[in-house]
């Protein structure tokens, strides 16, 4: 051990101290991991909840007229032994009612999204003969949880009901979800509760049999009227072209009204004499959207008619930017729509809600390293807490950036993976720095260069830490298989953990030695000792036997 | 550290105190796993999380309508404008509010019908808020659904918070799989009975449709024939008075939809005086249908009117005719009232049906009338909760193989793998006990949770490292100085402890954050306290385990034992 000649090192770890212990490099890389860490953490999509992969679909069939077990017999059975035949379905559910049939198929959680939607719907259009002759066109609807589910939600209402009609202000409403779609990596926007403008012909049945006419001939006279063609062309005789068209005969509400319905006693019959005809919403579509929210002086206002608008985003992108994005568009309206009379209401924001968490856990996260390295310096001293703690943030920028570049994301899981390896992060470096400052203060440090007494310290340990962090992640790998929802859910632990750990390892064995030399100095062996050193010694004559 | 030696020394040298070692720690081991039967621990998949929004779902019986409905609805809205944290609430009548990750498996998206509503109550910010969420629902629910859910007989109002983790359908789901379709009928609401009386459960609703009273026009082919009418123009004419019908479009240019011409009778002269047949028969004479030569028909003469029941809709899964019955849990976990409920269905059911167990807590009830045999098989979040705990365990289980073998690589002996997977496993009574003392001081329920196994399976890996260090230094002791092996155990667990202890703080306070966490707190719980048991185990227990195995014998090996293992 005294002899002059430089050490070798027999471990990964002390080959790695080495290597990087003089390289000029090694500073840049450690300014570089930190940089890519800050870096990772800005662009990293950022999301509430993990994503999960959760495939299945709808295949709705209507088939006007049969009842429940008719469907049941004719569509769904059909159906579900067909479906039967995929690899990877889990669940079937069929839903047989008056007239329509639902088969819902549920996949193995983790089956992939786009295969299994292209099985589905391979499997139904194979299969379109079984259907029965009456039944409509089968509609193969995938689930799909990143678009199907809305990250905000915004609710319009009108100010005043006299000034706005609900079928204006679903036009206005139209013409912000065309604007929102705009916005980068906006998927799918929908209304809910809208009220769509129609001409209501409502039939006086009494009129109707005083005129001595039939429903249907009413029908019949409006169908004929409300045509479209297309300009006719004629040609004059110098071979120019003469275009003419046909005038739509309904263009507004009185052209409707003075439909002939039929001739009675000589006299034309008009459609407003047998019926009310007004310009008003689709009234036969039951469904509707209120809201009743706190007024200026704090009290619930009485439910009012409203429109949701809802806006999703594509997969893999970051629900903080579009919400803001969005907000900030409809800000910008916001005096427009005030003219207009039209107030709106953010339900829902999903990306407030995962810039909230994940800072709120980075936040966590921040205190947690201070904490570690407040007991480090009471334990260790300033300067090896120091070094610890600096191996904590280069450690993180490492996983943080591996979690981005396979394509996940910032949510409140991976940031708990987080916060677990936090504690099993710096045992590495705590284990070398504190070798390192043993054999600083053995006492036969001073014949040795100060080089090779980082790298034999390192070297030293390197075979039991390895095996301790080994253990540590073999821990680690069998969550990765866990099944169902919930294992999904966690997903972001088995991934990232052990890559935390393994970088903790690399980390602690090319920095900590590296940051050492740097940072902590040979003691003056005159019987001035560290502070440190007393409480260490009795170990220390100990720990020299080990070799 | 000296006093510390000279403990663990007097230990290794009497045999009655190495004995009472092993004893306190079997006692220890067997007194917290005695936690988990009898409740002492209560399990539960997640606790709830606060969140700041939650929904009620409304479900009037099916063929109501949707006035009816909206009555349910004001009345709940009403209920809640008095909650002074509630900022807006919005009203989706007819259809399933926004899609969020409850309603994606509840079945939200499918709503169209007019018994069916849901409510978005939004609430303000929950860090200043004192009540949770959660507490807020369980303190209101009683009142709304007293009040509101007899407007209308059969009423199931639901209020559905947002799940802490995956969603499921709801947390109690009894499916009742059989053939015969009236069987199921009468035996779900018998089970949605006992799942009413069952402490903790609320929210009971039997997910299939009520029947009600329709009526049914039969066409008299003959009449229709001589009569110069179709069975068509019969169909349409009738759709278009009651239902109506875009009959044409028109396009138009400052609209964004083309606007329909929608044809139907009005709304004074298509109202039916009261429900029964003779109002019915009375509106439909009056309704005429115009025949091929010109002349007017009443539709009554070619139909007769018949009173005839609902069908109601058929659910099958997996190919198998099924009833789900479903129920929330009010705060508490979902086993303890499932397993009451399981065992009332026995206990209330036997004169009817003959019951057998089946596959886990399943039952297969045949009835002893009429033979039919009806499967009832427990699915929602406590299909999740096994399954998630049944995966957890064997990830554990695969944890300590793959732990043990790299040990028996490392020392290549079986005993001294086996003491430090021993000592690794013991930490089981840090995570019990600690969920015992936080629950003692928190309001609520601390539940052991899928996060706690978590913490439990990287546990493992920590304490074994503990060991680990351990075993290594006295065997360097003992090799390199020949030292005899109970002084060479206490030498090391004195000088080990510093380390051990330093690695543990480092745990402890990196976890504390994570202890307040609503959903990771059993993690943080299941690290601090099994992290404390871990350091005690392995500071007393694995040294007497050690002096009590023949150590010269399994470290006589003279190769350097790192040079065996070529890592990295």
């Amino acid at each position: 051990m005294s002899q002059k000649k430089a050490y070798i090192p027999k471990d990964s770890a002390g080959k790695l101290a080495g290597a990087f212990l003089h390289n000029p490099l090694t500073m840049l890389l450690g300014i570089f991991l930190l940089l890519l860490g800050y870096i990772s953490l800005v662009i990293t999509p950022r999301e509430e909840d993990p994503q999960m992969e959760v495939s299945g679909g709808a295949i709705v069939v209507a088939m006007p007229g049969a009842t429940p077990r008719e469907i049941e017999n004719v569509i769904i059975k059909p159906l579900e032994r067909r479906i039967r035949e995929i690899k990877g379905v889990e669940h079937i559910y069929g839903i047989a009612s008056e007239n329509v049939g639902i088969v819902n198929v549920q996949y193995y959680i983790g089956e992939d999204r786009e295969d299994s939607n292209l099985k589905l719907y391979d499997k139904v259009m194979q299969n379109m003969d079984l259907l029965p002759k009456t039944a409509m066109q089968p509609l193969v609807k995938p689930f799909d949880i990143d678009i199907d589910v809305p990250i905000i939600s915004v609710a319009f209402y009108t100010k005043d009901k006299n000034a706005l009609s609900q079928t204006d202000l679903f036009k206005k409403v139209r013409d912000i979800q065309y604007e929102l779609n705009r916005i980068e990596n906006v998927a799918k926007t929908e209304i809910a509760g809208a009220k769509k403008e129609q001409y209501n012909i409502m039939v006086d049945l009494n009129k109707l049999t005083g005129y001595h006419l039939s429903l249907g001939q009413i029908a019949k006279a409006i169908e004929s009227l409300a045509v479209n063609v297309p300009n006719v062309k004629g040609r004059t005789k110098d071979g120019q072209l003469v275009v003419f068209g046909i005038k739509n005969a309904i263009e507004n509400i009185n052209d409707v009204k003075n439909v002939i319905v039929a001739q009675y006693m000589g006299s034309a019959i008009y459609l407003k004499d047998v019926a009310t005809v007004e310009k008003g919403y689709d009234f036969q579509n039951k469904s509707k959207a209120q809201i009743t929210f706190r007024g200026e002086n704090g009290e619930f206002i009485s439910t009012e008619d409203q429109l949701t608008l809802t806006i999703a985003k594509l997969k893999g992108t970051n629900a903080v930017f579009i919400a803001e994005d969005v907000t900030d568009r409809l800000e910008e309206m916001r005096d427009s729509l005030d003219a207009a009379g039209i107030g709106y209401i953010i339900t829902r924001n999903y990306g407030e809600r995962a810039n909230e968490a994940v800072n709120e856990l980075v936040f966590h996260l921040m205190i947690s390293i201070v904490i570690i390295a407040v007991l480090l310096i009471f334990v260790l001293g300033w300067k090896e807490s120091m070094i610890v703690t600096f191996t904590v943030p280069a450690i993180l920028a490492i996983t943080l950036f591996i979690a981005y570049m396979t394509g996940q994301t910032i949510n409140r899981i991976t940031l708990f993976a987080f916060l677990l390896s936090l504690g099993l992060l710096v045992d590495a470096a705590i284990i070398v720095i504190e070798n390192i400052h043993r054999h600083l203060h053995d006492h036969d440090a001073v014949d040795k260069e100060l080089d090779d007494i980082m790298i034999e310290a390192t070297d030293e340990i390197g075979a039991p830490t390895n095996i301790a962090t080994i253990a540590i992640i073999m821990t680690m790998v069998p969550m990765a298989f866990v099944g169902q929802m919930m294992g999904q859910f966690m997903k972001p632990i088995p991934a990232n953990v052990p890559v935390a750990l393994f970088a903790s390892l690399v980390i602690a064995y090319i920095f900590t030695p590296f940051l050492a030399r740097k940072l902590l100095k040979k003691p003056h062996f005159h019987h001035h000792h560290h502070h440190f050193q007393k409480d260490k010694k009795h170990t220390d004559d100990r720990s020299g036997e080990q070799q | 550290m000296k006093k510390f030696e000279s403990f663990i020394a007097a230990i290794l040298a009497d045999k009655k105190k190495k004995f009472l070692v092993l004893l306190l720690t079997l006692i220890a081991f067997g007194a917290s796993i005695m936690m988990l039967p009898t409740k002492t621990v209560l399990a539960r998949m997640l606790p709830g999380k606060s969140a700041n929004t939650y929904s009620v779902y409304v479900d009037t019986p099916v063929g109501s309508s949707i006035n009816e409905t909206e009555k349910v609805t004001q009345c709940i809205v009403e209920h809640l404008k008095k909650e002074s944290e509630i900022t807006d609430m919005e009203i989706y009548l007819g259809m399933g509010s926004p899609l969020d990750y409850a309603g994606l498996v509840k079945g939200s998206a499918f709503k169209r019908n007019e018994h069916e509503a849901e409510i978005v109550v939004n609430l303000t910010d929950k860090h200043g808020r004192s009540e949770a969420s959660f507490e807020m629902i369980q303190r209101i629910r009683p009142a709304i659904k007293q009040e509101c859910e007899a407007i209308k007989e059969g009423t199931v109002i639901k209020l559905i918070e947002q799940p802490a983790g995956p969603p499921t359908l709801a947390s109690v789901v009894i499916e009742l799989y059989s053939n015969d379709t009236e069987g199921l009928r009468s035996l779900s609401v018998k089970l949605a009975k006992i799942l009413k009386e069952t402490d903790g459960l609320v929210d009971v609703d039997v997910m299939q449709d009520e029947t009600y009273k329709t009526y049914q026009l039969i066409p008299n082919q003959e009449k229709i024939i001589k009569s110069g009418l179709s069975l068509t123009q019969v169909n349409q004419i009738l759709y278009l008075a009651f239902e109506g019908m875009d009959v044409a479009i028109k396009n138009s240019a400052n609209s964004p939809d083309q606007i329909p011409l929608f044809v139907t009778l009005s709304k004074q002269t298509k109202s039916i005086h009261q429900m029964d047949k003779t109002a019915l028969r009375n509106k439909l004479s009056s309704l005429k249908l115009m025949n091929q030569k010109g002349m007017m028909v009443p539709i009554t003469e070619v139909v007769t009117i018949q009173e005839a029941p609902s069908n109601p809709m058929i659910m099958t899964k997996n190919l198998r005719q099924f009833v789900n019955i479903i129920a929330e849990t009010d705060m508490v976990s979902q086993v303890y009232p499932l397993l009451d409920a399981r065992e009332q269905i026995k206990e209330q059911l036997s004169n009817e049906y003959d019951i057998e167990s089946t596959k886990l807590f399943n039952y297969r009830l045949t009835d002893k009338k009429t033979g039919a045999v009806y499967d009832l098989v427990w699915d929602g979040e406590m299909k999740v909760t096994m399954d998630t705990f049944a995966d957890l365990g064997a990830a554990f289980i695969a944890a300590l193989i793959l732990i043990f073998l790299l040990l028996v690589i490392y020392y290549k002996s079986f005993v001294l793998s086996g003491i430090v997977l021993l000592g690794s496993f013991l930490s089981i009574v840090g995570v019990i006990v600690g969920h015992w003392i936080v629950d003692q001081f928190t309001v609520h329920t601390f539940f052991l949770t899928a996060t706690s196994l978590i913490g439990f399976i990287a546990l493992m890996g920590i304490s074994s490292r503990n060991s680990l260090l351990l075993i290594d230094f006295t065997k360097s002791l003992m090799l390199a100085k020949g030292m005899e092996k109970q002084r060479a155990i206490a030498i090391a667990t004195a000088t080990r402890a510093k380390p051990i202890f330093l690695t543990a703080a480092a745990i402890i306070l990196a976890s504390t954050l994570l202890a307040a966490d609503p959903i990771f707190g059993g993690l943080g719980v299941a690290l601090i306290f099994g992290t404390i048991a871990a350091v005690i185990v392995s500071l007393v227990f694995i040294p007497v385990l050690m002096d009590n195995s023949d150590l010269e014998k399994h470290f006589q090996f003279e190769e350097h034992p790192y040079l065996l293992l070529p890592i990295l």
